[in-house]
C-alpha cells in the first residue's frame, strides 16, 4: 500500500478502515479460509444457543398461551407439567373476590393418559388439556374446530403438529383415549415439545369421565385461570386472592407462572448445562481459530508493519489497524454462519419438531460472541505488531 | 524421509507447532465433548439396565422405552421360571408418586420401583446388602442422585409420598437415568400399599438370569415359544439397540446432538486445516526450492500429510486426558453416565485422522502454488 510520510495526513487519507479492509481482501483465498474458520465455530456457538432456547421455549409456549392475568395451581406444584390439582371450591372462592372478571378452570394429564394411533393400534402417553368449552381459556394455535361440539361427551380435538407416529395428521374421524373411543372434532397446530409427543384437548365433561375424581364430583383443577376487571392491578388483586384461598394454593401472576417453570428447567433439567457447554466449548475452539488468523495475518505483514513504524505511524494506529481487522473477520465469519444456521433451523425444527428461531436476540448474542472471541485473539496476538522492530525489515 | 523432513519443518518452529498442537488438541476435545453427549441421552436411557444382573428382559408387547413399558401378567413370568434355561425370573414394578416432603413445600415426583428383595439383580453388592432394609414395613432406599429439592435422603428420615408417610432406610449408588429426578427402590408388598390401583398380577417388566453356559440367543428363542405372541423377549443386545433407536429416533435427542457433532467435526477440520495451511505457507519457498532440485509432488504431498498426522497424533492423547476430566464436569452437571469407553476413543480416533486427511487435502492447493519460478519473483 502506498502512503504518504506525514502520519497525521495519512491517517486522515487512509481513513478509519481501509487499511484494515484492504489487508482482509487482499488474499481473497485467505479470506475464504478464515471466514470459513470463524463462520463454522460461529456457527456451532449459534446451533447451542438455538438448542438451548428451543428447549426453554418449547417448555413455555403453553403457560404463554394460556389467557389469564392470575393463576392458581396448588401449591406444591413444582413445575406446569405434572398433575397436581387442587380442590375445585378454591376457584370458587376466587371467583367471588371483587375485581375478577372471570375464573376458570383448566384441566391436565400428562403421564395419565394413553391416546391410540387408530391407524396401527399403538398406545403412546399424550398430553391431555380440558376446559369448558364456553370458556375456551387455552387459546389454541391455527384452531380448526367449532368449540360448539368439545361440549359434547367423547369428542376431542387434536394436534396436527404432533409426532408422526401418533397418527394425528391427516385428523382421523375417531380414536382411542385410555379405552374410550372418542369423535374427533378437528385440530389445532401445537407441535410437541422435549417432553411431550403430542396433545389432545376434550371438553371438561369428558375429561372428568376419562380421570374421574376419586372423591366424586367436579374433577379437581390443575390450573386456575383468572381475569380481572379493567383497570384493576394486578398486584393488590393478586394478594386479595391470596388472602381467601387457602394456604395449599399458589396466586401468580403469568411472569411468576413462567419464572417458575424456566426455574425448573434451567435448574434440574440436563438440557441447560449440555447446551451452555456446548457453546461455550465453540467459543473456546472460535476464539483459537481467530488467534490462529490474526496471528498469521499479522506475521506475515510484519514488514508491512514495521515499515509504517519506520515511517512514523504510532504503534496505537497499527494495534488498532489490527483490531479493526479482526472486527472485520468477525463480521465475515457470523453473517455466513447466520444464513447457514437459518436454513439448518428449519430443517432441523421441522424434522424434529420443535421451535427452532433464529431470532434478533440470538443474532445479537451470537455477533457479540463473536466479536469478543475475534478482538479478545487480536489482543493476543498484536504482541507481534507492538514489537514490530523497523530495523528487522532489512 | 517424508518424516524426517515433516520433523524437521515441525520442530524447526517450536512455538508454532506448539501453538498448532495446541489448537488441535481442542479441537479433539470439542468431538469427544459432542460425542459424550450424543451418547450420554441413550446411555441415559439404559442406566438402570446396565446396573441390573440379567440375560433376558421379559416386556409386554406394548413396551416403549425404560419408562413407558406396559404390563403383563405375572403368571408369564411364573411360566418362564419353568424354561429349563433359567436360574431366575424377577419382576419389576414401575409406578410414578408424588413425593409431598420436597423443599419448600414442593411435591416432585418421585420414580418407584417395587422388587422382591431377595431377587440378587443388582451389580452393586452395596445395594444388595440393604435390600434386606426393604422387608420393614414401609421403608425404602433412595438413589444418591434424586435432586436437593426432595430434601435431605438421610436414613430415618419418614417422607410422605403419596398420602403414606415411608422411612428412609438408606440410599444406594445406581443414578437416575431418566427415570425421574429421584428414585426409590421398594418391596413389591409395599408397592400395592403405595398405589392401591395397581396389583402385583400385572408385572412391568421381568428380567431373566440364565443358568450357566446357556447360549442367550438361543433361550430367548425358546422363551418366546413358550411365553407366545403377547410378551416381548430382549436379549441385551437387542434391548440396547431398541433403547438407543428410541431415544436417537423417536425423540429430537439425536437429531440435536448428532448435528452439533457434525458440526463439531467441521470445525476441527476448519482448525486443523487452518493450522496446516500457515504451516505449508510459511514454508512454500522452501517446498518451491525441492521442487526445483527435482522432488516431485508427490514427495511433497506425503510430506504435508506426515505433517498433519503427526500433528493430530501429538495432540490426542493430552485431548483424551483433557476429555476426561471434561466428561467427569459434565457427569456432575447433568447427572448422566457420560463415561469415555473403547469404542468412543477409536471413534474419535478415527475421527481425528479424518480430520487431518481432510485438512491435508483441502491444504494442497496451496502446496501446488509451490511454484520453483517464485523464488525469483
Amino acid at each position: 500500500m502506498i502512503a504518504t510520510p506525514h502520519p497525521g495526513r495519512a491517517r486522515r487519507s487512509v481513513g478509519f478502515v481501509p487499511l484494515a479492509w484492504r489487508n482482509l481482501l487482499a488474499n481473497k483465498p485467505r479470506l475464504l479460509r478464515s471466514s470459513g474458520g470463524i463462520g463454522f465455530a460461529v456457527l456451532l456457538m449459534l446451533m447451542q444457543l438455538g438448542f438451548e432456547r428451543a428447549f426453554f421455549n418449547a417448555s413455555l409456549e403453553v403457560i404463554r398461551l394460556l389467557d389469564g392475568d392470575i393463576f392458581l395451581q396448588r401449591a406444591s406444584k413444582y413445575r406446569f407439567a405434572t398433575r397436581d390439582p387442587f380442590a375445585a371450591r378454591d376457584l370458587e372462592t376466587a371467583r367471588a373476590v371483587a375485581g375478577v372478571a372471570s375464573a376458570w378452570p383448566l384441566y391436565a394429564a400428562w403421564h395419565e393418559l394413553f391416546w391410540r394411533n387408530p391407524t396401527d393400534g399403538k398406545d403412546f402417553l399424550v398430553r391431555v388439556f380440558a376446559f369448558d368449552p364456553d370458556h375456551p381459556i387455552l387459546p389454541l394455535p391455527e384452531l380448526d374446530a367449532n368449540l360448539k361440539e368439545l361440549s359434547d361427551l367423547d369428542t376431542a380435538i387434536v394436534d396436527r403438529g404432533a409426532r408422526r407416529f401418533l397418527g394425528m395428521d391427516p385428523q382421523p374421524s375417531a380414536a382411542e383415549l385410555s379405552g374410550s373411543k372418542v369423535k374427533i372434532i378437528g385440530s389445532f397446530a401445537l407441535g410437541p415439545d422435549f417432553e411431550n409427543d403430542g396433545t389432545v384437548v376434550v371438553g371438561d365433561r369428558t375429561f372428568a369421565k376419562l380421570l374421574p375424581n376419586p372423591r366424586g364430583g367436579a374433577p379437581d383443577v390443575e390450573l386456575g385461570v383468572i381475569k380481572l376487571t379493567p383497570g384493576s392491578d394486578s398486584l393488590t388483586m393478586q394478594r386479595a386472592i391470596a388472602a381467601v384461598v387457602p394456604t395449599g394454593v399458589a396466586v401468580l401472576t403469568k411472569a411468576q407462572l413462567l419464572e417458575l417453570e424456566r426455574k425448573f428447567q434451567a435448574d434440574v433439567s440436563s438440557a441447560g448445562p449440555i447446551f451452555v457447554m456446548g457453546t461455550l466449548v465453540g467459543f473456546i475452539v472460535g476464539m483459537l481459530i481467530a488467534y490462529q488468523i490474526i496471528y498469521t495475518d499479522v506475521s506475515e505483514q510484519q514488514p508491512q508493519y514495521a515499515t509504517m513504524k519506520a515511517m512514523g505511524y504510532r504503534t496505537r494506529y497499527l494495534v488498532q489497524v489490527v483490531l479493526e481487522q479482526a472486527t472485520l473477520s468477525a463480521f465475515a465469519g457470523w453473517v455466513p454462519a447466520v444464513l447457514v444456521s437459518i436454513l439448518l433451523f428449519r430443517i432441523i425444527g421441522g424434522v424434529a419438531l420443535l421451535p427452532l428461531h433464529m431470532t434478533v436476540e440470538l443474532a445479537l448474542v451470537s455477533l457479540l460472541l463473536t466479536l469478543s472471541m475475534c478482538l479478545i485473539s487480536a489482543v493476543l496476538a498484536v504482541r507481534r505488531v507492538v514489537s514490530a522492530d523497523p530495523a528487522e525489515v532489512f | 524421509m517424508n518424516f524426517a523432513l515433516a520433523w524437521r519443518i515441525l520442530t524447526h518452529d517450536k512455538g508454532r507447532t506448539a501453538l498448532a498442537v495446541a489448537g488441535v488438541f481442542l479441537a479433539i476435545v470439542l468431538v469427544f465433548v459432542q460425542l459424550g453427549f450424543f451418547i450420554a441421552v441413550p446411555r441415559g436411557g439404559m442406566l438402570l439396565y446396565d446396573r441390573t444382573r440379567f440375560d433376558l428382559l421379559v416386556a409386554s408387547t406394548a413396551y416403549e422405552y425404560q419408562v413407558q413399558p406396559g404390563a403383563f401378567p405375572l403368571s408369564q413370568l411364573d411360566r418362564a421360571k419353568t424354561a429349563p434355561e433359567v436360574a431366575l425370573a424377577a419382576p419389576l414394578y414401575f409406578g410414578s408418586a408424588k413425593w409431598r416432603s420436597g423443599e419448600d413445600g414442593k411435591a416432585p415426583d418421585v420414580f418407584v420401583i417395587g422388587l422382591d428383595p431377595q431377587d440378587p439383580i443388582f451389580d452393586s453388592e452395596d445395594i444388595h446388602r440393604q435390600l434386606s432394609l426393604l422387608n420393614r414395613p414401609d421403608t425404602i432406599l433412595v438413589d444418591s442422585a434424586t435432586r436437593p429439592m426432595f430434601g435431605p435422603l438421610t436414613a430415618g428420615r419418614v417422607v410422605e409420598i403419596e398420602s403414606d408417610k415411608l422411612m428412609i432406610g438408606g440410599d444406594y449408588v445406581l443414578g437416575t437415568g431418566f427415570m425421574g429426578l429421584g428414585v426409590i427402590l421398594i418391596s413389591a408388598k409395599n408397592f400395592v400399599r403405595l398405589f392401591p390401583f395397581r396389583n402385583l398380577d400385572q408385572v412391568n417388566l421381568g428380567l431373566i438370569q440364565l443358568k450357566p453356559r446357556v447360549d442367550p440367543d438361543r433361550a430367548a428363542a425358546s422363551l418366546r415359544n413358550l411365553l407366545g405372541g403377547d410378551i416381548r423377549v430382549f436379549t441385551r443386545p437387542e434391548l440396547e439397540a431398541h433403547e438407543t433407536a428410541y431415544w436417537t429416533t423417536r425423540t429430537s435427542v439425536g437429531l440435536l446432538f448428532g448435528s452439533g457433532l457434525i458440526i463439531s467435526f467441521i470445525v476441527g477440520v476448519m482448525v486443523v486445516y487452518q493450522i496446516l495451511a500457515t504451516l505449508v505457507g510459511r514454508q512454500l519457498p522452501q517446498f518451491a526450492t525441492l521442487k526445483a532440485v527435482g522432488y516431485g509432488d508427490r514427495f511433497l504431498v506425503g510430506t504435508v500429510i506426515t505433517m498433519a498426522l503427526l500433528i493430530v497424533l501429538t495432540s490426542f492423547f493430552p485431548a483424551l486426558a483433557a476429555a476426561v476430566g471434561v466428561y467427569a464436569v459434565i457427569r456432575d452437571e447433568t447427572l448422566l453416565p457420560v463415561e469415555m469407553s473403547g469404542a468412543r476413543i477409536a471413534a474419535v480416533f478415527a475421527a481425528t485422522l479424518a480430520m487431518a486427511a481432510a485438512s491435508a487435502l483441502l491444504s494442497m492447493s496451496s502446496l501446488r502454488r509451490a511454484d520453483p519460478a517464485d523464488l525469483f519473483g
